[in-house]
Order: structure tokens, then C-alpha cells, then sequence
């Protein structure tokens, strides 16, 4: 399959030589505060792949996706995007990326239109009042496109915070937990989302605490503990149990 | 060169719409200021600046006067102060021209400045806090110096309003004239608020995720922008209670405290930004 995750203990198959991985993480280690968050962590993953990353509490996935994201840079490693070194001044390679995190990242005194528009024009979209009409469609929030985010509840602000992060189209979505705080329509509407981005071809990487949902959306499956890969392999090949039972072993 | 004048303008332009939906920021900053203003006046009994009596020194916008002038002028000088007062307390107890005469005025002024300036940092820099937009903000192909200097601009227009609010709350208190030298006012203001709010920018950022925020804001930036308040009260006292001319050696001072702070807190801004 396309992916490929390991630790220190599973063997990382090299890459394809054609199609530089959308992912190339090898090694990577984050300490803070003299405490190891991540640890050789290495994980390759190609174009257009949906991975799932599942873990306990504190096992470190948002950790993980935040360096992913450049938003924390790691201690130890190296980490190259679609076969550019990922770095503070990979300015390009930020337009590339997506970001869903706990929090929504709107203002909520601006209006979700204002809002999309916003970070549409911030990646240099100039077609931003049709884009946000278009994904506010998608996430089902057309009719409340006028109101404040304030206004929205917890469910609605997370599907626009999923809008946000596509206003710009990216090749490479990170999603922390998008199913947060969703309510049954919804938890369908952003599958549905998700599933519409794999047919395109783009790459998503999905932490989720849902393990039966992750099997059903994703290629393939990493299993994070305490900082370091445990498990990687393709969905299709794991059961619920099998993977809670790597999540929860001491 | 353009697009990153863009990203400035597109993100001071959603910082101000926040700030003009919500009013949050200003409303505070400006209740603040004034209180400020009338508390410490009620309290120092109010002192006057008066312009220059006849055939005084006249006030021009900047002249190269000596450097050794002396700082507080001759009782002479400030024949114009406040004669009511004066008049009315006891001889022993009469502030003497030298000692208080519009030294109070300036220094309340400046303290509502810093005070209000401090708020305004700290709010603009919440707004980004709140609900993580700064990560997303982070996470945008922009440069993190179009960030500062986009922060800058915002935090100043608020300041700038302020000083709009307040000035002449302090000019009706302290009977302050600022009609023979408004432009020199402005300017120095002006010159002074630019380097105190690109520190306030950098320390805003770098204390906005801490829980002690607020206080430790005003720690750290106060005792920075000291030298700034120090030589911005001296200029306008020894313009308007004084009446001496603007000196170029003033102005120059400001002028290169304005580079260095806005330098390197640019340089430092993007060390001290947390997703």
C-alpha cells in the first residue's frame, strides 16, 4: 500500500522513486520542557493516501500533526513535504497544507464569509467570495453565511473550521480530530467531506478517537503510543480490537 | 514587495473590523484612560500650561536650540501658571514653578498612554489567542515580520485613537494650550507612542499565552520604554511650560530609540510567536 510508518522496530519501505511522498518524516524526535513528546517517529506516506492516526490520550497526534504542520519544528529528524524540506522558511510548502485542529482558528467576530474569505486571501486566492459560497454549501451552512461565528454553535463552528481549511485547496490535509464535537448529520456531512478529498487524489492525515470510523475512512492505520509509532498497516487488515489492543497495551 | 503589503493591509483591516464590530478593545482603553486622566488630575489639583507670554521665546517645529538648556525654566518663565491656585493655597504650601508646574500634566498624560497602550496591546494580541487563529495564521505562507508590523499598525490605530479621546479630556483638566505648538505635540507623541507599541507588539506576543499576561505585559514594557517617556516629557516641557524651541538633538533621540525598538522586536517577533 502507500503508506508507510514505522519506529525505531518496524522497517520503513523506501519510497517510490517516481512520485516524492507527500510525507517523509524519518526519525523524529520532539522534547520539550525535558520531557520527549515524540521519538523516532518515521513515516512515509505518498500522494493521495488517507492515513488514520489513532492513540490514547497524550500519546502525541496532535504533537505529531502540529510538526507536520511546521507549527512546532522537531528536535531530532528530518521531515520533507511532497520532497521539499519542511522548515521556517518553507513558505510554499505552507501553501500546500491544510490544518483542522481542536480549536476552530475563526475569529468570532467576523462572519463566516468574512472569515473564509479572509484566509482565502491569505493564500493568495483571488476567487474567495465563490470559494467560501462553495464550501459553505458543502459543510451545509449557506443559509447562516451572514452570521458572526460567535453565533454558531459548537458543531457548526467546527464544520466551518473545516471549511477554512480548504478555502485554499490544499494537496495535503491535517485533521485533528474533525469529528469533535460533531453531531450525528454533521459527523456525516464531514465523512462525506473527507471522502469527497480522497477521490480527489489529495492526502489526509485524520487523528481520531473513533477506531471503528477510522478503519471505514482510511488506506492506512498508525498507531501512536507514548510519542513512538507502534503499529502502522493498511486499514483493511485491522480489526477495532487489534488496535485498541496496541493503543492500550502497557 | 507588493504582496506582502497586501497581507498588511488584509490583516490590519480585519484586526480594525474586529475592533469596530466589537468594541471591546477601544471601549476599555479609552474608560481607562480617562479615568486615568481625571483621577490623577482630581488628585494633583489640576496644573495649567499656558503659551508664552509676549515676546517670549517663540516655538518653532524644530530648531537646533543648545542642547544645555536648562530643563525646568526660570520662575520667570512660567509667569502664566495657574495664578487661581496659587493664589488660593497658602504661600508655604504653593507649588513652586520649577518643582511641579506641568511636569503632572505630561506625566498624566503619559500614564494614561502607557496604561491605555498596554490594553490594547493585549487585546489585539487575545484576539488571535482566542480559539487559536494565530496558529492558522502560523500556518500561512505569509512572512511572521508582515505579521509584526501588520500587529504594529493595528495596535498604533488604536492608540492613536486614544490619544484623540483622551488629549483633550487632559486639555479641558489641566487648562493645557496646545494652540501655539499643536504640530509639535503631535509630533513628539506621535515619534514616542511608534517605539513603545513595537515593543508592546513583541511582548505582547511573547506573554499572550501565558496566564500571567496582562501584569507581566506592563513589567516588561515599561521599564524598556522608559527612555522613550523620559525624553518625550522633557520635550514637552520645555516646550509648552517652558517655551523653549524643539530641539533637533530631542527629536533625534526619539527618532533612534523608534529604530532600534522597531528593528528588533521585527527580528524578535517571530522567536517569541507560539502556535
Amino acid at each position: 500500500m502507500s503508506v508507510v510508518a514505522a519506529s525505531s522496530n518496524v522497517v520503513p519501505a523506501s519510497p517510490g522513486p517516481a512520485a516524492p511522498c507527500a510525507v517523509q518524516a524519518d526519525k523524529l524526535a520532539l522534547r520539550l520542557d525535558d520531557r520527549t513528546i515524540l521519538k523516532n517517529v518515521t513515516l512515509h506516506l505518498a500522494p493521495g493516501t488517507t492515513l488514520a492516526l489513532l492513540g490514547a490520550n497524550g500519546a502525541g497526534k496532535s504533537t505529531l500533526l502540529k510538526v507536520l504542520a511546521m507549527l512546532l519544528h522537531p528536535t531530532g529528524g528530518t521531515l520533507r513535504l511532497f520532497g521539499q524540506p519542511a522548515g521556517p522558511l518553507a513558505g510554499a510548502l505552507r501553501a500546500r497544507l491544510g490544518i483542522i485542529a481542536h480549536q476552530p482558528m475563526l475569529y468570532r467576530d467576523l462572519t463566516l464569509t468574512e472569515n473564509l474569505r479572509f484566509f482565502g486571501k491569505l493564500y493568495g486566492r483571488s476567487d474567495t467570495a465563490a470559494r467560501a459560497a462553495e464550501l459553505l454549501d458543502r459543510v451545509g451552512l449557506s443559509d447562516r453565511a451572514g452570521d458572526l461565528v460567535k453565533t454558531l454553535s459548537r458543531g457548526m463552528t467546527q464544520r466551518v473550521a473545516i471549511a477554512r481549511a480548504l478555502m485554499h485547496d490544499p494537496d495535503l490535509l491535517l485533521a485533528d480530530e474533525p469529528f469533535d464535537g460533531l453531531d450525528a448529520p454533521s459527523v456525516r456531512t464531514t465523512e462525506n467531506l473527507l471522502r469527497g478529498l480522497r477521490e480527489q487524489g489529495k492526502t489526509l492525515i485524520v487523528s481520531n478517537h473513533d477506531v471503528r470510523q477510522s478503519l471505514e475512512l482510511a488506506d492506512e492505520v498508525v498507531v501512536l503510543r507514548r510519542g513512538a509509532v507502534v503499529l502502522r498497516a493498511p486499514a483493511a487488515q485491522l480489526t477495532v480490537e487489534s488496535v485498541l489492543a496496541e493503543m492500550t497495551r502497557a | 514587495m507588493i504582496h506582502a503589503l497586501r497581507t498588511i493591509l488584509l490583516l490590519t483591516g480585519k484586526d480594525l473590523r474586529i475592533e469596530a464590530r466589537s468594541r471591546q478593545t477601544l471601549g476599555l482603553v479609552i474608560v481607562l484612560g480617562v479615568l486615568i486622566i481625571v483621577v490623577l488630575g482630581l488628585g494633583l489639583g489640576g496644573e495649567t500650561f499656558s503659551p508664552p507670554p509676549p515676546g517670549d521665546a517663540q516655538v518653532a517645529p524644530v530648531a537646533s536650540a543648545p542642547a544645555s538648556q536648562p530643563a525646568s525654566a526660570p520662575a520667570t518663565q512660567v509667569a502664566s501658571a495657574p495664578a487661581s491656585r496659587a493664589a488660593s493655597a497658602p504661600a508655604e504650601l504653593a507649588p513652586t514653578p520649577q518643582a511641579g508646574t506641568g511636569f503632572a500634566a505630561t506625566a498624566i498624560l503619559w500614564v494614561a498612554y502607557l496604561f491605555g497602550g498596554v490594553l490594547c496591546f493585549e487585546k489585539t494580541m487575545a484576539m488571535e489567542r482566542n480559539d487559536g487563529a494565530m496558529a492558522a495564521l502560523l500556518a500561512a505562507p505569509i512572512d511572521h515580520g508582515v505579521l509584526f508590523v501588520a500587529k504594529l499598525l493595528s495596535n498604533l490605530a488604536l492608540i492613536f485613537v486614544l490619544v484623540l479621546v483622551i488629549t483633550p479630556v487632559a486639555i479641558l483638566l489641566f487648562n493645557f494650550d496646545l494652540s501655539f505648538a499643536p504640530w509639535t505635540f503631535a509630533g513628539v507623541t506621535a515619534l514616542s507612542l511608534i517605539g513603545f507599541a513595537a515593543v508592546g507588539t513583541l511582548f505582547a506576543a511573547a506573554t499572550s499565552s501565558s496566564r500571567l499576561a496582562g501584569g507581566l505585559l506592563s513589567v516588561l514594557i515599561f521599564p524598556i520604554c522608559l527612555p522613550v517617556v523620559v525624553t518625550s516629557t522633557k520635550m514637552l516641557l520645555s516646550v509648552f511650560r517652558d517655551h523653549q524651541p524643539l530641539t533637533s538633538e530631542g527629536v533625534g533621540v526619539l527618532v533612534a530609540f523608534d529604530a532600534v525598538y522597531l528593528v528588533v522586536s521585527w527580528l524578535a517577533f517571530e522567536r517569541v510567536l507560539e502556535p
